[in-house]
C-alpha cells in the first residue's frame, strides 16, 4: 500500500483515529497479503506437484490432475534400453567431475590463499570471467575440435574434463575465501611440532574447510547433473549419454513428447540430487562463507 | 643455550624488524623479550621458532646451528597468542598432536596426553573441544600440548594477553611455577613490563629491532641503561627532567642538587622514579634540594596515590610525579615539596646512564 505525502500522514496523527475505517483497511491488507503469499508458492509448487503425480498417472498430460494410479509408466521406461544406464552415466560424470573439481580447487585455493603471488586477485577474476566462456556455447566448436584431437570424443573422461574446467575457477574462488578465513597460526603450530605440508593439509586444513569442500562437491554434482550441451555434443554413443541427454530422446517418431516416459524419467532423474542435498546438508550444513567459529 | 649472533630480519619493502642482534640465553632460563608493539620481539621469537627466515646472522640452540633448519627439526615448542588449538580435535587429540607427528602409537600418546593433562588439572576436560573451554583452560591446553612435545626450548608469544585481568595474575603465578618445575629454557614475548618483571629471570628490552638493555628484572628496573628503558619499565613512568651540571651542582627544574663525583659539566637528564621521592606539604628545613610545585592531579592507586605536581617556574614548566602513601595525599592546588631519596635518582647524558645521584 502506498501512503500519500507526509502532510496527509500528519493530518492522520492530529485527528482522532476513525477506528472502524482503520480496522477495515487493516483487515483488507492482511487478507490481501495472505492471498498473495498463498498464490505465489502454489504457482511454484504446481510443477513439483506434476512431478509427483504425473509419473503415476495412466494418462499424464501437461496439466496437474488427480492421477489414475499406475506403475505402468515406470515399466515402459525400463523397456527403454538407455534410461537406467543413463542415470549411471550421470553418476559417473557428476562424481568424476566433482572429485576433480574438489581436489584441484582445494589445492589451488590453499596455495593461492597462503602464498603471496603478484597479481593473484587479477588472475582469479580473469579465470572466473573466462570460465563462463570456456564451457559456454561459444567455445563448443574449439572444445569439440580439441576433444577430437585428444581422442576424448565419446568418452566419459572428455565430458568430465570439459565440465570440470568450467567449474574450477568459481570453485577455487569460493574455496579460497574459506581458506582465507582460517587463521595461519593453526598451520604454524603444526609446523613447529614437525608436521610436513601434506600432514598439515590432511590433519588441519581439510578438516577445517570440510563444510566448504562439501558445498563445492554438491554444487559440482548438481551442475554436471543438469548439463546438456557438452555431453550432447561430446558423446555419440547413446549408451554413454547422461540423463539430461536421454530425457531429450523420449519422443515418438512423430516428434510428440511421451509424457508417460518423460514424467517417470524426470522423477528418477531428480531423486539422486535431492537425496544428496538432504544428506550433505544434514551432515555438514551448507556454509557459503568461510571462517571457523572460535 | 640459545645464542643469536648478528641476527637480521628485513621484510620486503625494507623494514628491518630485527637489526644485527646478539643475544645469549642460558639453559633453563626464563627469558623475556619486552618492548612496545612493532619493536620486533614477535618477529624475533618467530625467527627462533623457524617460522621466519633471517636475512643474515645465526641461531644456535645447544651445539646445533639451526638457522636453516625447518621449525619441526629445532626441537622447540611454541604457544601462540591465540593458542592455535585445533578446533576440530578434542583436548586429548590436541595435546597428543605432537606425539602423533612423531608416530607414537595411539595408546601411548593418549596415555601421555592424559598424564600431562592431569598435571595441569585438565583431566575433566579431555573429551571437550577447544570451543567449549574458557580462556584459561584453553591456555593450559596449549601449554600441555607444548609440554607433551618434550622440547628443549619453549617459545611463548604473549602467553597471558588473551586472559582477563584477574585470571592473568593467577596464570602468571602458575606459569612461573610450571617453568621452575620443568626447568626448560623458555623465551616469551610480552609488551607488559609488569609481566616481564614478575616472570623472567632475565629481560631483553627491545626497541626498533635492537636490544636496548639485557639484565635481571632488578637491574633493568633500578639501573635502566638509557632513557628508553627508564621510561618503559615501571608501572608509573619515571620522571625524566632536563637539567644542567654547573658550578659543582645539579640544576634541575628549579632545584639545586648535589653533583655526584665524576660528572662533567653540561646538560643532563635527571631520572627519578615516583616511588623514590618523599612529598612534604611544607618546605624541608634548611635545604634547597627539593622540587616544588602545585598539586595538579591526584590519582588513586589503591594502597597509594600518584600525585602530579606542576612546577611554578615558567622557564622550567615540567610535570613531576610522586607516589604518596595512603592517607597522606595533599589537596588539589596546594603547594608541595618533593625530596628525592639519596642514591635513587639516575643521571643520563647523551641517552646513556652516567651514575646515580
Amino acid at each position: 500500500m502506498i501512503r500519500g505525502d507526509p502532510v496527509i500522514r500528519g493530518d492522520r496523527g492530529t485527528r482522532p483515529p476513525s477506528t472502524g475505517r482503520d480496522y477495515t483497511r487493516h483487515a483488507l491488507g492482511t487478507i490481501g497479503r495472505a492471498t498473495l503469499l498463498a498464490v505465489l508458492p502454489a504457482f511454484f509448487a504446481l510443477p513439483l506437484l506434476w512431478l509427483a503425480s504425473a509419473p503415476f498417472d495412466a494418462h499424464p498430460s501437461i496439466t496437474t490432475s488427480v492421477p489414475e494410479f499406475t506403475l505402468a509408466n515406470f515399466r515402459s521406461l525400463l523397456e527403454n534400453p538407455y534410461a537406467l544406464s543413463s542415470l549411471r552415466n550421470s553418476l559417473i560424470q557428476a562424481g568424476g567431475s566433482a572429485a576433480i573439481v574438489v581436489v584441484l580447487a582445494a589445492l589451488a585455493a590453499y596455495a593461492l590463499s597462503r602464498v603471496r603471488v603478484p597479481g593473484r586477485d587479477a588472475l582469479l577474476y580473469v579465470l572466473l570471467l573466462l570460465s563462463s566462456v570456456v564451457t559456454g556455447t561459444a567455445a563448443m566448436v574449439p572444445l569439440f575440435e580439441l576433444a577430437t584431437r585428444l581422442n576424448l570424443i565419446d568418452t566419459h573422461l572428455g565430458v568430465i574434463l570439459t565440465l570440470s574446467g568450467g567449474l574450477l575457477p568459481a570453485a577455487i574462488f569460493i574455496l579460497k575465501d574459506f581458506m582465507d578465513g582460517t587463521p595461519t597460526s593453526y598451520e604454524e603450530s603444526a609446523r613447529v611440532f614437525g608436521a610436513s605440508p601434506l600432514q598439515i593439509l590432511g590433519h588441519i586444513v581439510i578438516p577445517l574447510v570440510r563444510p566448504g569442500l562439501a558445498t563445492i562437491a554438491v554444487w559440482a554434482v548438481a551442475n554436471v547433473w543438469g548439463s546438456f550441451l557438452q555431453p550432447f555434443i561430446l558423446l555419440r554413443d547413446p549408451g554413454k549419454a547422461p540423463g539430461a541427454v536421454i530425457l531429450y530422446t523420449l519422443y515418438t517418431e512423430g516428434g510428440a513428447p511421451r509424457l508417460d516416459l518423460i514424467s517417470a524419467f524426470s522423477l528418477l532423474y531428480s531423486l539422486p540430487v535431492v537425496v544428496m542435498y538432504v544428506f550433505v546438508s544434514r551432515r555438514y550444513g551448507f556454509r557459503f562463507h568461510g571462517g571457523i567459529k572460535r | 643455550m640459545i645464542s643469536l649472533s648478528g641476527l637480521t630480519k628485513e621484510f620486503p619493502g625494507g623494514v628491518r624488524a630485527i637489526d644485527s642482534l646478539d643475544l645469549e640465553i642460558a639453559d633453563g632460563e626464563f627469558f623475556a623479550l619486552l618492548g612496545p608493539s612493532g619493536c620486533g620481539k614477535t618477529t624475533l621469537l618467530r625467527t627462533i621458532a623457524g617460522l621466519e627466515t633471517p636475512t643474515s646472522g645465526n641461531i644456535r640452540i645447544g651445539a646445533v646451528d639451526v638457522t636453516r633448519l625447518p621449525p619441526g627439526r629445532r626441537d622447540v615448542a611454541m604457544v601462540f597468542q591465540d593458542y592455535a588449538l585445533f578446533p576440530h580435535m578434542d583436548v586429548t587429540a590436541n595435546i597428543a598432536y605432537p606425539l602423533r607427528i612423531k608416530k607414537v602409537p595411539r595408546a601411548a600418546r593418549e596415555a601421555k596426553a592424559a598424564e600431562t593433562a592431569s598435571r595441569l588439572s585438565l583431566s575433566e576436560l579431555l573429551g571437550r573441544r577447544p570451543g567449549q573451554l574458557s580462556g584459561g583452560q584453553q591456555q593450559r591446553v596449549a601449554l600441555a600440548r607444548a609440554i607433551a612435545s618434550h622440547p628443549t626450548v619453549f617459545l611463548f608469544d604473549e602467553p597471558l594477553s588473551n586472559l582477563d585481568a584477574r585470571l592473568r595474575l593467577e596464570a602468571r603465578t602458575f606459569l612461573k611455577r610450571l617453568q621452575r618445575e620443568l626447568a626448560v629454557t623458555t623465551v616469551f614475548v610480552t609488551h607488559d613490563q609488569g609481566e616481564a618483571l614478575a616472570l623472567a629471570d632475565r629481560i631483553a628490552v627491545m626497541s626498533a629491532g635492537r636490544i636496548m638493555q639485557v639484565g635481571t628484572p632488578s637491574e633493568v628496573f633500578q639501573r635502566p641503561a638509557n632513557t628508553f628503558v627508564a621510561a618503559f619499565i615501571g608501572s608509573t613512568p619515571m620522571n625524566l627532567l632536563p637539567g644542567r651540571a654547573e658550578n659543582g651542582a645539579l640544576h634541575v627544574a628549579g632545584a639545586v642538587l648535589p653533583l655526584p663525583p665524576g660528572v662533567r659539566e653540561g646538560p643532563i637528564v635527571y631520572g627519578l622514579r615516583p616511588e623514590y621521592a618523599d612529598l612534604t606539604q611544607s618546605p624541608p628545613l634548611g635545604r634547597n634540594d627539593a622540587f616544588t610545585g602545585k598539586v595538579a592531579v591526584v590519582e588513586n592507586l589503591g594502597t597509594a596515590h600518584l600525585v602530579t605536581l606542576e612546577s611554578p617556574s615558567a622557564e622550567a614548566n615540567h610535570l613531576l610525579q610522586v607516589v604518596v602513601p595512603e592517607g597522606e595525599e595533599p589537596g588539589l592546588g596546594t603547594p608541595a615539596w618533593v625530596t628525592p631519596r639519596p642514591g635513587r635518582a639516575l643521571l643520563y647524558r647523551d641517552d646513556e646512564l652516567l651514575t646515580s645521584a
